[in-house]
């Protein structure tokens, strides 16, 4: 792949993160970026800050200190709305969906077409989700089924569909196969190489190694509030990334 | 068809069938058939509104997730307002208006304190309730006061508020009714309703999709406010005075209504049809029992027994949808 080398190569920079919780310091000066187009696996133990440094991207927490540039502009990210402005969109485990919603309304949550005084445009939200739907090749039978019918991998689907759905920019999963069967599992990869086909940048935080190897182009290791490891796939076999992540975990 | 399955979904076509069997047995075995009397039916018609109307607003807040227990004080304090508003010279109609934006102004502080201090709206209403109601009490006295000679009969105001549209059907239906039909739309048809039943289901998911929740919860706080005070006119005008001990136990009657009606008490589930039907459901349970010479005292446990029979029904079929 040739990569075009300018300045503004990354879709995000954080530089120089802190977030302390009361007397708990849980991320201690990290540097972060993500390029444009990148899939990238972001690993590490239980509390290893991973989550909080994410959630500090999607606007979930804010930093004590440190920058945050997002396609070449500094911001500030105050709250979820912020983010999902800059078009960074979060599927998190529990967090993306509502369960008794039906799926086209999950679709459109907190951005409905209306057709006038704010009355929903409900076949459009229809057809627009089940196109959504069927583009990464998830057939479901009715928009209006509550999205708690559906199935662990069906319900990932449903909203890595809303993200591509809205032109995210950047698509945080953040564990996005636990609990899931085998299957299912194969099925929410397939739409994570969704993403990269149509060239969106996503951060996938998962315990699983082999789920994140089969997908990622590059790897960023935590432990302890801190960046361990920042390592390309080609420089790393699985074994060496699985004793990287151990041993990053028993440093100190 | 297939609208209309969604619109009575599974939840509320229990309900449908519950209130289907109550009108049967009830209009069977009163003495000389009187539920099923013009009068009697016209009577229920004029008295349930009162609670009916708040219920609605109380069901739209429990699917946003929350409780209001405050309604048995805002309702009576929002009456008396009306009532010295009246005292004070001023029209009935700016008195009614005043009376609303107090409501209005109630509901806003009980949702500003719940989703400031983050704590159950459980506990802030239920410290509202006791607040407003302590503050009523030695304000007023405890005086019931008329205002008839203010509103007097037959004028245009006191028409809209507690007349008949026919001789045997009152106007407080047609209230009901116009406010089941806004808040069904709004519940159902409108954005808003979509980030009310985002914000009860998964407040996470909301907030990450950018639905300001908190101003979500504090509205439907509003709304009940504001329906109460609606309903604390429509009563005070009916009855032609003011009493401090109007609306008491409305707040669990209310809810109890919601949850007959198949709104979940974890917030997200629930229809408006199933609201209605849970509001009409209770008045019937009362107004059947005392017809059929059931000692008054012995009512609440009939209502209590209907709460727990259908929180039982709804959880049994909500576990078989999945």
């Amino acid at each position: 792949m040739t990569m075009e080398t300018s300045q503004n190569d990354d879709m995000v920079k954080m530089i120089d993160i802190h977030k302390w919780f009361g007397r708990v310091y849980a991320v201690r000066g990290v540097d972060f970026n993500l390029k444009r187009g990148e899939t990238l696996g972001l690993l590490g133990d239980n509390g290893a800050g991973k989550s909080t440094l994410i959630k500090i991207l999607s606007g979930y927490h804010v930093a004590d200190k440190g920058e945050i540039f997002f396609d070449g502009k500094k911001v500030t990210i105050r709250s979820p709305r912020d983010a999902r402005k800059l078009g960074i969109e979060t599927v998190y485990q529990e967090q993306a969906l509502a369960p008794n919603l039906s799926i086209s309304r999950n679709i459109f949550m907190g951005r409905e077409p209306v057709k006038g005084l704010g009355l929903l445009d409900k076949k459009l939200m229809d057809e627009e989700s089940m196109q959504a739907l069927r583009d990464m090749g998830l057939r479901l039978r009715s928009p209006d089924l509550p999205v708690v019918t559906l199935s662990g991998g069906e319900r990932q689907g449903v909203a890595i569909a809303r993200a591509i759905h809205f032109k995210a920019k950047c698509v945080i999963l953040d564990e996005p196969t636990v609990a899931l069967s085998v299957k299912e599992v194969n099925e929410v990869l397939e739409f994570i190489r969704q993403i990269k086909r149509e060239g969106i940048s996503s951060i996938f935080i998962s315990h699983n190694l082999y789920h994140v190897y089969e997908i990622a182009e590059r790897f960023v290791v935590m432990a302890r509030g801190r960046k361990m490891t920042d390592v390309k796939k080609e420089d790393v076999t699985l074994d060496d990334l699985s004793e990287l992540v151990i041993k990053s975990a028993l440093v100190e | 068809m297939n609208s209309l399955r969604k619109i009575t979904s599974f939840r509320s076509s229990n309900t449908l069938l519950v209130f289907i069997a109550l009108i049967i047995i009830f209009s069977l075995f009163t003495p000389n058939r009187i539920f099923i009397n013009v009068r009697n039916i016209s009577a229920l018609g004029k008295l349930f509104p009162d609670l009916g109307i708040i219920a609605l607003g109380v069901g739209m807040l429990m699917i946003c997730g929350e409780f209001d227990l405050s309604v048995g004080s805002i309702l009576p304090f929002c009456s008396f307002v009306f009532a010295q508003l009246l005292f004070v010279g001023m029209s009935p109609l700016v008195s009614f208006l005043l009376s609303i934006v107090v409501g209005l102004a109630l509901g806003f502080v009980n949702g500003f304190i719940t989703v400031k201090t983050k704590m159950p709206s459980f506990i802030t209403t239920l410290g509202t309730l006791w607040f407003w109601r302590g503050v009523l009490y030695v304000w007023s006295k405890m005086m019931p006061v008329s205002i008839r000679t203010y509103v007097p009969n037959n004028t245009p105001f006191q028409f809209a508020m507690a007349g008949n549209i026919t001789p045997y059907f009152p106007i407080q239906v047609l209230w009901f009714g116009i406010f089941a039909v806004a808040l069904g739309i709004i519940l159902h048809y409108h954005r808003f309703g979509n980030w009310v039943y985002a914000t009860g289901d998964n407040r996470d998911a909301a907030r990450a999709m950018g639905i300001k929740t908190d101003l979500v919860k504090i509205i439907c706080f509003m709304v009940v406010g504001a329906l109460c005070g609606f309903s604390a006119c429509m009563q005070a005008v009916r009855l032609g005075s003011f009493a401090a001990t109007q609306g008491v136990g409305f707040e669990f009657r209310a809810i109890s209504a919601c949850v007959v009606g198949g709104v979940s008490l974890r917030g997200g589930i629930g229809s408006m049809i199933g609201i209605v039907l849970g509001a009409i459901t209770i008045p019937i349970i009362d107004n059947g029992l005392i017809l059929m010479r059931v000692p008054v005292f012995a009512i609440s446990a009939f209502i209590g027994l209907a709460t727990i029979l259908f929180v039982l029904l709804n959880t049994y079929i909500e576990r078989k949808m999945r």
